[in-house]
Order: C-alpha cells, then structure tokens, then sequence
C-alpha cells in the first residue's frame, strides 16, 4: 500500500470538522508509506471546497461538480471514489464514521476486494503496514487490525480522533473525469433538513445529554440546548428519552444509538446503564449531574453533581455565559 | 414477493464478553447468542411489508452461523417469518466482512429474492458494512437508512435518515434495504407464533453448495487481526451533593476551568 486517499463528505460545499482531520492524518501516514495524500471531493460545491482543503497538507484534491452526486444516492460518489482510487493505486482510503461514510465505505470495500475496519479511533504504520485500533465491542476490547501490504484497504474513523492542523505546501486540484457508461436508478425524489446548521452528535466537541431525569421534551430546548450553545457543542439523549418521544432517534447515544467520543460529555438525568455507556465511554472527560449520588454513572463519570438539575443546568449556563460575554 | 432477511448471531450485550488470548476470537461458550438486536428492525420491516402485501410474499431469514445458531433463528421464525437459511461450515471461522459479504451474496444468488433487507450496524463487529457488499456482489440497488418502506409496481420507495434530516428515495426491485429502529419496534413472538416456529423449516447450507470463486474464512479475509487489548478502566472520580442550584452550577463550573475546557 502506497497512498493515502481521504473522501470529503459536503453539502453544496459545506464540510465538517472531521474532513480536516482526515486531511491532516492522511499526510501522516502517507508520509509513513512513502506514498501521497488525496482527497476527493464531488458535487456541487466541490471545486469551492478544495480552495478550503488546500491549506491543509494534502498533495492532490480531485474534484468534479457534477450534479448526479446530490441527485441519486451513493452511486456516483462510489464511482468517483473508484475511478481516483484505480487511478492513485495501492491505498488506503479514509472515510468519516458517519452515515453517509459508513455507507460509502461498505460499497467501496467490495468494490475494490478491499479489507474494511471501521470505527477506528488510531492509525499508525508497523512494517509497511497500515494498522487501525478501534473499540469493539461497545468500547470494551480495542482491536488492531492490519491490511494486507499492496492492496487497498479501507477504514472509517470516528470524528473527533485526529487534531485538524492546517498548513500545507499547496495541494494540486485537479478534475476527475466523469465515469462513463453509468447510469443511476437511486434517486433521491425529495429532501428535508431538520436540523440544519446544527453540528453532527458523532463530531460535536461537546455534548450535553439528557435521559428520563429531564421528564419530558421541554427541558431539551429550554435546560439542555442553551447549556450546549455555552459550550460550543449539541444536544444528545439517552434511549428512554428517545422511546418516549421527547426526542427523533438522530440524537439517541448508546447501544441502539450512536457511538460518540466528545472532549467533554454532560449527562443530565441519565442514569448510564451499560446500554448507554458503550456509546460515550470514550469521551474525554464525563460530567453527570443526578439526584441520586448510586446511579451506575457514579463509577465512570469523573465527576457526578447529586442535586436537583432543573436548578443545577440553568446556572451553570448562566456562569458560562458570562465568561464569554 | 420473495423477502430475505439476513440476520447475524452476537453475544448478549448483557453478558460480559471475554476473548480468547489465543485465537483472538470471542470466547462464546457460556454467553448466550442473541440476534443482533439491529436486525430484529429488519425482520419487523420484512414482516410488515409483508403484511402489506398478502399472502403471497414470503420472508426468509438468512444468517452464517454454526448449526447451533439454529434456536435462535427460531425466535425470527416466531415472530412471522416463514423459513430460515444457516450458511454454516467450520472454515468459516475468522470471516472478515469481505468474506460475509461474498457467502451471503453466492447465498442470496442460490435462493432467489426481490427485496433483501438486513439490519444497521451489528452489535459485535460494529462495521455496518454487510449491506452495502452485498448491493455491490448481487449488482442491485442499494438503499440505506430506511426509516418507512413501500413497495408498488415493482418499485421501492424508501424515507430514510440522514445526518441532517429526512430524504424520500426511489429505486426499482430487486434491491437490498438497509433500515433503521425507525421502522418501528420489533413484536414480540406470540405463543401461537412460538409453537409454529418448530414445524418452520431451517435449512442448513454448507459452503461447497455456494460455489464461491474466493476464499473463506482467515484465509480469504482481507484484514488481519493483530491484537485485542482491554481498555483503560474509567476510574471512578468524584461525587458531591450540590446544596442548591447555584452551589452545583459553582462544581461544575470549577472543574471544567480546571481541566480547561472552559
């Protein structure tokens, strides 16, 4: 394996964090196989994005604006990816751990009869070899993988696992050809954004959670979402909130839900049964505000604040604001 | 309409898991094997549909698996599904999911079908990457993250979830359909249901009636597993009772300055 191939997950040319993560790492360990680092970045908005992506170390950004990549689902990204990654040669490809990416990720591997590990929390050279760590299990084995020297291989990392660093000498952009002789029968008929502008629980440096402690869905805009704002981070749930409706599954952390690894987690009335500690274990620090000091969350949060959190939440954002303001 | 669900068998979450030191694999004796709990949505999708769609269409379920994976098929039988297929062979031991991808496809191929439709990520390998093999193998749509389903004419229409929302996607039959919790909670077997699951018939197919062009097992896999570690233990940090609102606010507030994060 030679080369380094990072996917830019956009909307109209809006990216997320986690695409300049890969963009670092990706020099990283191209550096570390004596290969070169590329990043494909498809679809409207495309050409806008790679002027962005070029302040960080990447050596060729492919592009192409084509509009059947917002228009039909998967395919043509998947076909662009191909033709770059049939073009560089030998690499392993870098893909976000979102939705969108592990979809992406799954076709490509077959695609290619290339390995797929996902999740990965790590990345590092051994031999020639790519290796990928990543937590299994619910976070309760760490597995090294390794892919086989000389074929492709493909890994989706978890957002907030690598430290974004800009500085690059210029990155070529140059346009991908369109793959010829395809066509699309994935269509995507409509779209709704809910919410938009808002960040993505899997990348958000910063979660504030709440469970059946909150009592109902109002807490989660009037408690939780401005605590959130102060941090510069998103709001989360646990599963009993979830299946009771207060919030849509998108924000449920846990076993079912999403898997996330935020600097610093908040869980407000989440009692954090094993269910839902496989989803945020990782996290950087863990702060849980509960009435009842013998919840399961008392043994892993690194600090647990028994007390009455409709007061507790709407004064530590009072505090926080006032430090920024 | 043929419907097949594949399924995978994982350890009970509940259940504390341990892993052999010498085969790298997960020790699975003395930890019950549950469905993967993603893929009971699955089966409820198939069984829904087919509900939809009368009497004519049928619901297979497909797993790789060791013939011992049989009981717990029968629970998928129970809650409607009419049959069951185990891939099931020793050398399948050590399959990474290129390999899964490629004997459940060469199954898929064997059985016939309209609509496949497997669950989101699985509870163990965590790769969520099955489905999308398997679109690519049988050369079919494939649509992911399906929250409502309808099937007419022939035609798929799907809502399904994505990172910022909803979409409203189409494509034609046969395809594979990956869905979500969205599709609604997964029944419970009846006792009805229960008793006619043991006149159900579950085939087992071996992996030479597949006729596969690659490998399997640790041999055909495309990644190595080098090593399984533990992580670090959280430890256990502090408790304080809050006295009142702003005493709590002050806690938290002092360390999170102290560690930086404000």
């Amino acid at each position: 394996m030679q080369h380094v191939i990072t996917f830019v997950e956009h909307k109209n040319g809006q990216t997320r964090k986690v695409s300049y993560e890969l963009a670092t790492e990706a020099r990283a360990i191209a550096d570390a196989l004596g290969g070169k680092a590329h990043a494909v970045v498809v679809g409207p908005g495309a050409q806008a994005l790679a002027e962005t992506l070029k302040t960080y170390p990447l050596d060729v950004i492919h592009v192409n604006e084509d509009g059947d990549v917002d228009k039909y689902l998967l395919d043509p990204a998947i076909d662009y990816l191909e033709a770059v990654a049939k073009s560089v040669g030998p690499a392993v490809i870098l893909i976000p751990n979102t939705l969108q990416g592990r979809d992406i990720a799954g076709r490509i591997a077959a695609r290619l009869g290339a390995g797929l590990t996902s999740d990965a929390t790590g990345l590092k050279v051994e031999g020639g070899k790519v290796e990928t760590v990543s937590p299994k299990l619910g976070g309760s084995s760490i597995t090294t993988c390794a892919f086989k020297p000389g074929d492709y291989g493909v890994v989706t990392i978890r957002p907030n696992s690598f430290t974004a660093l800009a500085g690059g000498s210029g990155a070529s952009i140059e346009t991908v050809e369109k793959p010829a002789g395809k066509t699309y029968v994935m269509l995507i008929e409509s779209e709704s954004e809910e919410v938009s502008g808002e960040m993505g629980l899997e990348e958000a440096p910063v979660v504030v959670a709440g469970g059946r402690g909150l009592g109902g869905p109002e807490p989660f805009t009037t408690l939780l979402k401005p605590l959130a704002d102060a941090l510069g981070g998103t709001v989360g749930a646990s599963r009993a909130a979830a299946d009771a409706g207060w919030v849509p599954y998108s924000l449920q952390i846990g076993q079912t839900g999403k898997t996330i690894s935020p600097n610093l987690y908040i869980a407000v009335g989440i009692s954090g049964a094993i269910q839902h500690k496989v989803g945020m274990r990782t996290s950087g620090t863990i702060v849980a505000i509960n009435k009842d000091g013998t919840v399961p969350i008392a043994d892993f949060a690194d600090l647990l604040v028994v007390g009455d959190l409709f007061q507790i939440v709407p004064e530590l954002t009072k505090q926080l604001q006032a430090v920024h303001a | 309409m043929k419907i097949v669900v594949t399924v995978k068998l994982v350890p009970d979450t509940n259940a504390e898991k341990r892993i052999d030191a010498a085969t790298k694999r997960l020790v699975r004796t003395g930890v019950e094997t549950v469905l993967n709990p993603f893929d009971e949505y699955a089966i409820e999708a198939a069984l829904q549909l087919k509900e939809k769609l009368g009497a004519e269409t049928t619901v297979t379920v497909l797993t790789m698996a060791p013939e011992t994976g049989k009981e717990v098929v029968r629970k998928a039988l129970a809650m409607g599904a009419d049959d069951a297929v185990i891939v099931s062979d020793a050398g399948l031991e050590g399959s990474d999911v290129w390999v899964t991808g490629n004997v459940l496809a060469a199954a898929l191929k064997k059985q016939g079908f309209d609509l496949v439709i497997v669950g989101g990520l699985a509870e163990d390998g965590n790769t969520g990457g099955v489905s999308g093999a398997l679109a690519e193998h049988l050369g079919v749509p494939g649509l992911t993250n399906a929250a409502k389903i309808e099937v007419a004419d022939g035609k798929l229409r799907v809502e399904r979830e994505t990172d910022s929302g909803h979409q409203t996607v189409s494509a034609p039959l046969p395809a594979v359909l990956m869905v979500t919790m969205g599709v609604g909670e997964p029944r419970y077997a009846s006792l009805k249901g229960i008793m006619g699951a043991k006149k159900k018939p579950i085939t087992i197919v071996p992996v030479a009636e597949l006729a596969l062009d690659h490998p399997v097992g640790t041999d055909g896999a495309k990644t190595e597993l080098l090593e399984i570690g533990k992580p670090a233990e959280r430890g256990k940090g502090q408790v304080v009772t809050a006295e009142d609102g702003p005493s709590g606010a002050k806690i938290i507030f002092d360390f999170l300055k102290e560690r930086k994060l404000v």
